[in-house]
């Protein structure tokens, strides 16, 4: 059925598809092989080798490391066992002041600080910016997902992880 | 046989299609791909083939010719691939993003209805001019026409000089309601123009008020754009069709449709009024015949490689489209009202491995790579790969034999890609999609036909294009038309249509003229003054415009006409004046009236609605001048047995088995000839499946008509 071929869809994760074949791709129905390819995009992007098994995010992925599965930044960073929330040892700004929240806001309405705060998430070893949560003052740090690895790759992919 | 004196061709997306007619009425077709990139190719092997047809050589067919008739796709190419002119615009302050924002059903317009709902699939087409050429300058004109801020003219030189810095190739110019009041558009364009010439540069000036002076502005807008970004490579590829006529010989200039349905030279003065023409012909050739045959509410239903048109003539009218979209732009040019939907033999087959749902296209094969059994590098599998998998297209007769079908190729890709996935035998998968094919194309023929209030035993079905007659019998059973029509010429019925056309011209402009149901015979009379004014002014820039294309002063003949409603709706209807100005109380009573009887055949009698008062919200004005026309010939009707067309038989799968069908030439049948189902009747450009038990009878104007048992 439906393929693409790696180039392709190398292309389409970084964005350079020109937009008459991004779109047949979404019209059209997936194509079957299309985790896998994408997973190797991303594994050909890395400079580590340890497999990734699901991204989280556009620079974190969850991989099978030496110490297990583990999230980890696209620089190599480990934010430790991927069941744990990988935010909480991320670096932390918080933008809770009228000052804060100008600076990323410098032409248009803020929200009020004392309704709102935004927190942005970092990588403490190459500084990208992994993740903004808006939440309420005090409001825990919200743990975003923790996914079935064994029953996503079992039942949606196929092939179960040994 | 004499000499053919008009040559029609119609490129389509797929295939360049060309009729040729003589005096008497005789046609000859001939068929080729369309060539996008030099059309004047396309062009002249689909001629070479007609001249073959008809024993001529080029040269002899056209020093021959009196018309050369040509519609094709030269600037709706250039609009696709973007490979216009540098354009720069002038725009009232404020108005400056319209070009990015434009009209939210631009984002999706044309897809399918799954993209349409997904919203992650829309998008903008790309704007034509860029924002950091557009340039806002202030003024302002109100609905009325008066002028509520001056323009700042030094506003609109800064901006000339920066797009004359910005080297472009044309400046465009709309302001708001420069419709009602040009006078700062003139402005504007004047000042432009005396830059332009300062700055010894060569720069084109287009204002939006000349190209189409009508309320909304950014249909306005678009077809300034269009004209200015399209046109001029769309005149080289005509001017290419004009040389390559006259290498062989032919003296006059070349033709072209109008959206609206007339014909002009190529030297049109807005040319994107051609643009949207090739399925027109289709409408015009299908009056004609519903002349011949006394029946005045037609469908008109052309199937080709990529879409499936229908356009409807109802009681003797036609219906025009005044925002038609080209590209997902809205424009602001009428059109002959077709409806559309993406049904055709180039159709691509997909089947959900997950779900075994099945799709129809929209993607179309084309003629490039095409489908898999042309062996021309399709891969995809198609509605015609069905069609020669189940012995309806003749694999050794397509095109007349120049294109070899390879069945045995097409069975095997539609055995792996469609029928092993839905788990079932390869006829009657491949049957199913075609029966899919005709159902879209039946419930779009039903819904088209509800939407006109009328029972369809008043409708004839005329069923042309490539691929119309192959499914003809799907997409009419079960509607109840009166007759169902379809041609030996079917492939070219869009090209015969251009030839039936007149040259004409239409103006017109918008106008905000409301007359309440009590109106005084003295509002009458000087709404009537008004309304003659304007027609006066459209008639003398018609007529100026046909003149100077060399038609003679007294061949050219003026039909005034009103778009009106009554007040308060929101959709006008085309109103031929009785009169060709109004003078009095009675006569403008009498154009109220006409417009009250037109709407009544359009919508139904007891829908009038005088009480709300009337609208004019444009005045126009049509000019023709004759043209010579194809005459079908009227033959008597013979005896009924066809075997004389007789050659042959053949295995086709119809109906869940396998039947010998026999097979006839289309080109010989002759009129008294019938008939009877299961039977194949082919030509080169063409075929017409005829299904068991169901009848065609051959009239005596040559004719076809399909009967369902």
């Amino acid at each position: 059925m439906t393929s693409y071929s790696k180039e392709v869809i190398a292309d389409l994760v970084s964005g350079k598809l020109p937009w008459p074949q991004t779109r047949r791709i979404m019209s059209a129905y997936k194509d079957d092989d299309r985790f896998f390819k994408y997973i190797q995009v991303l594994q050909d992007r890395v400079g580590w080798s340890d497999p990734i098994l699901l991204p989280v995010s556009d620079h974190l992925f969850i991989c099978d490391s030496a110490e297990g599965r583990v999230t980890k930044c696209e620089c190599g960073h480990s934010f430790g066992d991927y069941r744990r929330n990988w935010k909480l040892a991320a670096s932390i700004i918080v933008r809770d002041t009228e000052e804060a929240l100008r600076e990323i806001y410098p032409n248009s309405d803020i929200p009020d600080p004392q309704w709102m705060e935004i927190r942005e998430f970092i990588c403490p070893e190459c500084g990208t910016l992994h993740e903004v949560e808006a939440a309420a003052p005090g409001y825990p740090v919200v743990h975003d997902f923790e996914p079935d690895l064994e029953g996503f790759y079992r039942e949606w992919l196929g092939r179960p992880l040994e | 046989m004499t000499h053919p004196i008009v040559i029609g061709i119609d490129a389509g997306g797929t295939m360049t299609d060309t009729i040729l007619v003589d005096a008497d009425g005789h046609f000859k077709i001939g068929k080729s791909a369309t060539t996008p990139r030099n059309e004047s190719e396309g062009f002249i092997a689909s001629a070479e083939d007609a001249a073959d047809a008809w024993g001529l050589s080029l040269e002899e067919l056209f020093s021959g010719v009196n018309v050369v008739l040509y519609s094709g796709t030269g600037m709706l190419n250039t609009l696709l691939s973007r490979t216009g002119r540098k354009l720069g615009l002038i725009t009232t302050k404020g108005m400056e993003d319209m070009v990015l924002m434009g009209r939210g059903l631009q984002a999706w317009a044309d897809y399918s209805y799954a993209d349409r709902l997904h919203a992650v699939t829309h998008q903008h087409p790309d704007p034509l001019v860029p924002r950091r050429r557009t340039h806002g300058v202030t003024e302002r004109v109100d609905q009325f026409g008066d002028i509520v801020l001056p323009l700042y003219e030094q506003e609109v030189r800064v901006a000339a000089k920066k797009l004359i810095a910005d080297k472009v190739d044309s400046i465009c110019i709309m302001t708001l309601f420069s419709h009602v009041n040009p006078a700062h558009e003139k402005r504007i364009a004047e000042i432009c123009r005396e830059e332009i010439q300062a700055a010894g540069a060569e720069i084109g000036v287009y204002a939006s008020h000349e190209v189409r002076p009508v309320i909304r502005e950014q249909s306005r807008l678009n077809s300034v754009l269009i004209e200015a970004y399209a046109t001029s490579r769309g005149r080289m590829q005509l001017k290419s069709i004009e040389d390559a006529s006259k290498k062989y010989g032919f003296k006059y200039g070349v033709q072209t449709l109008l959206s609206f349905g007339g014909l002009t030279s190529i030297n049109h003065p807005r040319l994107h009024e051609t643009m949207i023409s090739g399925p027109i012909g289709g409408i015009l050739g299908a009056a004609y015949v519903g002349k011949l045959i006394g029946n005045d509410s037609l469908i008109c239903s052309d199937m080709g490689g990529t879409s499936f048109d229908m356009g409807v003539i109802t009681r003797g009218q036609t219906r025009i489209e005044n925002e038609p979209l080209m590209d997902r732009f809205k424009l602001n040019v009428p059109t002959l009202h077709l409806d559309t939907i993406g049904a055709g033999a180039g159709m691509i087959l997909k089947v959900d491995p997950l779900t075994k749902k099945v799709s129809l296209g929209p993607e179309s094969a084309g003629s490039d790579p095409g489908p898999i059994c042309f062996a021309r590098g399709g891969t995809e599998p198609t509605i015609a790969d069905c069609d020669a998998i189940l012995g309806r297209l003749n694999p050794d007769y397509f095109l007349g034999g120049k294109v070899k079908l390879q069945v045995e190729k097409a069975r095997a890709a539609f055995k792996e890609k469609c029928a092993d996935v839905l788990g079932v035998g390869v006829e009657e998968a491949a049957e199913g999609m075609i029966e899919m094919l005709e159902a879209d194309a039946n419930n779009a023929l039903r819904r088209v036909i509800s939407g006109q209030g009328i029972h369809p035993s008043e409708f004839t079905l005329l069923s042309y294009g490539g691929s119309g007659p192959l499914h003809l019998a799907g997409c009419s059973r079960g509607i109840g038309f009166k007759d169902i029509i379809t041609f030996q010429f079917a492939a070219a019925f869009s090209a015969f249509g251009c030839t039936t056309a007149d040259f004409m011209r239409r103006h017109s402009v918008s106008t905000q003229i409301d007359i309440s149901s009590k109106a005084s015979d003295a509002t009458l009379v000087s709404v009537g003054e008004k309304v003659s004014e304007v027609w006066r002014d459209l008639a003398t820039a018609a007529v100026s415009e046909l003149m100077a294309d060399g038609h003679a002063r007294d061949k050219i003949t003026t039909t005034p006409f009103l778009m009106m409603r009554y007040t308060g709706q929101l959709e006008d209807v085309e109103v031929l004046a009785p009169l060709p100005a109004v003078t009095s109380a009675e006569e403008m009573q009498k154009v109220i009236d006409e417009f009250e009887q037109v709407y009544a055949k359009v919508n139904h009698r007891v829908s009038r609605y005088g009480e709300a008062g009337y609208s004019i919200t444009e005045l126009g004005l049509i000019a023709t001048a004759d043209k010579v026309k194809p005459v079908l010939v009227k033959r008597p009707l013979g005896k009924s047995d066809p075997a004389s067309a007789h050659k042959g038989v053949r295995q086709a799968y119809i109906g869940g088995r396998w039947h010998a069908a026999n097979l006839y030439e289309m080109d010989d049948l002759k009129p008294g000839h019938e008939v009877t189902g299961p039977a194949i009747i082919e030509h080169p450009a063409t075929t017409l499946v005829v299904h068991p038990g169901d009848q065609v009878f051959v009239d005596e104007w040559t004719l076809l008509h399909y009967r369902h048992s």
